[in-house]
């Protein structure tokens, strides 16, 4: 297989679970670029991030256009958009005085939660 | 602007901290955030996560292409290859049936905590952080 065909692989795998879930499809990208196409951890975060942008943008039409009823709320969107903004820059200037061993576990234990609720009551 | 969108601001802000400094994506927030404190249904959650997550990426996209970060040709590449992805995973997700989604997105947290979980213990042993 060649370079390019890999890179789109892992994007094809990247967008297929971004577009199923909702998300960016970093989680499956990342390591992959690592492992399989040798990138450094910061190349890859990067670069992810960049073929991110297509993939929302592929996926947004279907989930407005493509159901019954449109399933985007733009209103709620523009909300998250101002909060995350300003919570990533304030998370950047942070990180050195955030306890990120702890946070980190604390925050997983948050999912493993969230996803067993998820699982008992859909 | 409402009680409503005053939560959701704060919910933006706690996806973006913790997406700006633990290596996760805003998405593993912004879904469950929408499940439970709006209570929407799983695909509205998803597609509007989507819409969320585009003017994320351009900002934070475009700051790592001028910092040099960006490998070009791998961009493009999985960039392609994630347009066709996306279009089917978004089709399977529409049609799906919310409760299975869900679930589905459940596996999606419990891999994001293992990751966490994994970065939290390397950091302990002095190795480098895992993807």
């Amino acid at each position: 297989m060649s370079r390019r065909q890999r890179f789109a692989t892992i994007g094809f795998l990247g967008g297929l679970m971004g577009g199923l879930l909702g998300v960016g499809g970093g989680l499956v990208m990342v390591p992959l670029q690592v492992v399989w196409a040798g990138m450094t951890q910061k190349q890859a975060n990067a670069t992810s991030l960049v073929a991110i942008i297509p993939i929302a943008i592929a996926a947004l039409p279907i989930y407005y256009f493509h159901a019954e009823r449109p399933q985007v709320d733009l209103h709620m969107a523009l909300f998250l958009v101002i909060g995350s903004v300003v919570g990533a820059y304030a998370g950047a200037r942070l990180l050195k005085l955030i306890p990120e061993r702890i946070l980190k576990m604390l925050v997983a234990a948050m999912l493993v939660l969230v996803g067993i609720k998820e699982v008992i009551a859909p | 602007m409402s009680w409503g969108d005053a939560l959701a601001i704060v919910g933006g802000l706690v996806a973006g901290v913790i997406s700006g400094t633990m290596g996760v994506g805003g998405g593993v927030v912004f879904v469950p955030f929408m499940t439970t404190g709006y209570r929407f249904t799983q695909t509205l959650a998803q597609g509007t996560s989507l819409a969320a997550i585009v003017p994320t990426a351009v900002v934070g996209g475009f700051t790592h292409i001028r910092q040099g970060n960006v490998l070009r040709d791998a961009a493009i590449w999985m960039g392609a290859g994630g347009l066709g992805g996306a279009v089917v995973g978004a089709v399977v997700a529409v049609h799906a049936p919310s409760g299975i989604l869900a679930r589905l997105f459940a596996l999606f947290l419990f891999a994001n905590a293992f990751v966490l979980v994994r970065s939290a213990l390397a950091d302990r042993t002095g190795k480098p952080a895992a993807p």
